[in-house]
């Protein structure tokens, strides 16, 4: 029922955004948030489904992203290869580099894997800013300035109409969700779960805490790195600029609003959150005090998100709570 | 040569002293409560700021009156901020993760008001204690020997407290068993908010003692955290001996790759040590496994 009931909303959702052109399509502004919007909305619930669903604290989400952005820009600008098949190479890097990160992983627990992941954050811009990267073709500390549009069988996609992309995006969007919808209704959702509530009680049963903890990593690695190529092929540029903390809490707030191990709350989330986002975009230096504010107020207000709000509001017929888990300090 | 080496060591000595401090105050603070705190490295910012703002009045030239005015101050926060906004989430049932999420929150909140109060431009701090000691072409300035001495005492100090005084005592009792603590009477939120509160103070000790020699922007935070937290697990959770001398390892590694291959390898070589010690010791050097 569940599943059933997350498939519906996700399907109001994207037929929703689908017709949202019909509105704002003569404005490229508008049309770009959502770009945005839609960008975030994939890298959001990766994050939901690997922090939330498999309950493995990984902060390296945005790391995977830029990771994605920088290597599908490179292979596209260095191997001459189209923008559409760097993409998915570009997900095969971070998925392949998301595996090699969720190894020492496999024998850590809770915030022994915060660190190790955001460590890995960390050290990415001055991988990018330095020799290695310069080596590379990162550009160093200025960036990549310029990167090959979109382009699919000789279509290009360009800036100044964004509509084309708006759906290409919107496809794998939906793509994206569907796969993280199905991966969370088989019996890899099932063992995940498991193994969060309880992974000493899981692997007596036989679930493989390495098999699914890695697959986890691989999967919403590949896809956040997929997207942002993306992203890089989208926006034209690149810098370690998004590395900063700024971006990092923006895709947090995306999940305190959507709620944690909500599905699809992340889609909505990234929606509301990209929306306050531009309209504190006017307060300058004030906008991330802000953003920084609201996290603290979100988590203690509304610590289940939208969607718990939501079920919280509806009807108590399943016990949120998993009886398993007994986690008081 | 030869005294270049002995001035990195110098520096990764002093260096190390004060990573210890901070180190052991992110052990203290895991170890009792198990809460991840992402605005740790803010509050080193924090630190710095404070002293710095002590010294925009032109009475308070003192780097005394610094500490006695900041130690309250940075306890008094801690303490507030562990009631406000950590100890209403332990209830939860997936607490750490948001535990995790509300600190992260705080850090860029903290990292941007410190932006927009003393702007973007670094701030330097005057010298504990000017002058130093020369013989030859060796110098060892007087106020890295002051820096050694009083974060090495404030780790003392702290052991003294954690080992003989009944506070102290009863938060190793919380570390060990938090509900056998409770059952013998012990206040187990005060505990917790008392080791909030005492981390704070001594991050920002740190951020105090190290502002002086490099200088207080208001995103510097974020290498401290990193770096306190591989300190934390090279050492050992939970085991102080084992994070000062973690503390002092980082501190040369540090130096001597700074030295040799520039500062931008500095974290890449913590992280290279991190995946070692999580490979082969996942316990640390001397912490306890489980």
């Amino acid at each position: 029922m569940e599943h059933k009931r997350t498939a519906i909303i996700l399907a109001v959702i994207w037929s929703i955004v689908a017709i949202l052109p019909l509105f704002f399509g003569s404005t490229n502004f508008i049309m770009h948030i959502l770009i945005i919007c839609l960008i975030w909305s994939v890298v959001a619930s990766c994050w939901d489904l690997i922090m939330g669903f498999a309950g493995i604290f990984s902060f390296g989400q945005v790391a995977f992203f830029v990771i994605g952005a920088y290597s599908s820009a490179i292979i596209s600008a260095r191997a001459g290869i189209p923008p559409i098949f760097a993409v998915f190479m570009a997900g095969i890097i971070s998925g392949l580099l998301g595996v090699l990160v969720g190894i020492p992983c496999l024998k850590l627990k809770g915030a022994y894997i915060a660190l190790v992941t955001f460590a890995v954050h960390m050290i990415l811009e001055p991988m990018l800013k330095g020799d290695i990267g310069r080596f590379i073709g990162t550009g160093g500390s200025r960036g990549i300035l310029t990167i090959e549009p979109m382009n699919i069988f000789g279509y290009a996609f360009t800036n100044s109409h964004p509509i084309p992309y708006f759906y290409l995006i919107l496809f794998v969007a939906v793509i994206c969700s569907a796969i993280i919808w199905l991966v969370i209704r088989s019996h890899w959702g099932a063992a995940f779960l498991a193994l969060k509530d309880a992974e000493d009680f899981a692997t007596c049963l036989g679930v493989s805490a390495f098999k699914y903890k890695l697959m986890v990593f691989a999967l919403t690695s590949f896809l956040t790195g997929m997207i942002g190529g993306f992203y890089a092929h989208y926006v034209g540029m690149l810098s370690t600029r998004m590395l900063g903390i700024d971006l990092f809490v923006t895709l947090m707030v995306i999940l305190v609003i959507g709620g944690v191990g909500k599905f699809p709350g992340a889609v909505i989330g990234a929606f509301i959150t990209v929306a306050i986002n531009e309209m504190l975009s006017p307060l300058g230096s004030y906008r991330p005090i802000i953003l920084g504010a609201m996290v603290v107020i979100l988590v203690l207000l509304l610590p289940d998100g939208i969607i718990g709000l939501i079920q919280k509001l509806v009807a108590k017929r399943e016990p949120m709570v998993s009886p398993l888990r007994n986690n008081q300090p | 040569m030869l005294t270049e080496i002995i001035d990195v060591i110098i520096s990764g000595m002093i260096n190390g002293s004060v990573y210890a401090l901070m180190a052991v105050g992110l052990t203290l603070i895991y170890g009792v409560s198990k809460a991840f705190n992402f605005a740790y490295g803010s509050f080193y910012s924090m630190g710095g700021y404070l002293a710095f703002l002590v010294f925009g009045f032109a009475f308070l030239h003192n780097y005394l009156i610094v500490f006695c005015l900041a130690a309250p101050i940075l306890f008094f926060f801690g303490y507030i901020i562990e009631k406000l906004l950590v100890a209403p989430l332990r209830k939860r049932d997936d607490w750490e993760v948001k535990v995790m999420m509300i600190t992260l929150g705080m850090a860029l909140f903290l990292d941007n008001s410190f932006q927009v109060v003393f702007g973007a431009r670094m701030k330097s701090l005057p010298s504990i204690l000017e002058g130093s000691f020369e013989a030859g072409e060796f110098i060892l300035s007087y106020q890295d020997v002051v820096i050694f001495i009083l974060s090495i005492s404030g780790i003392l100090t702290f052991r003294w407290f954690l080992n003989n005084t009944r506070t102290g005592m009863s938060v190793r009792a919380v570390a060990q068993n938090p509900a056998g603590a409770q059952i013998v009477g012990i206040p187990k939120e005060f505990v917790f908010s008392a080791t909030f509160a005492i981390s704070t103070v001594m991050v920002g000790m740190g951020g105090i003692l190290l502002a002086q020699k490099y200088f207080v922007t208001p995103d510097g935070g974020w290498d401290i955290l990193v770096k306190s937290w591989v300190i934390t697990a090279f050492g050992g959770m939970g085991s102080i001996k084992g994070s000062l001398y973690a503390a002092f390892i980082v501190g040369m590694l540090e130096a001597f790759v700074g030295w040799q291959f520039g500062m931008t390898w500095t974290l890449i070589a913590l992280f290279a040590v991190l995946l070692t010690t999580l490979v082969i010791r996942p316990q640390g050097l001397m912490g306890k496994r489980g």
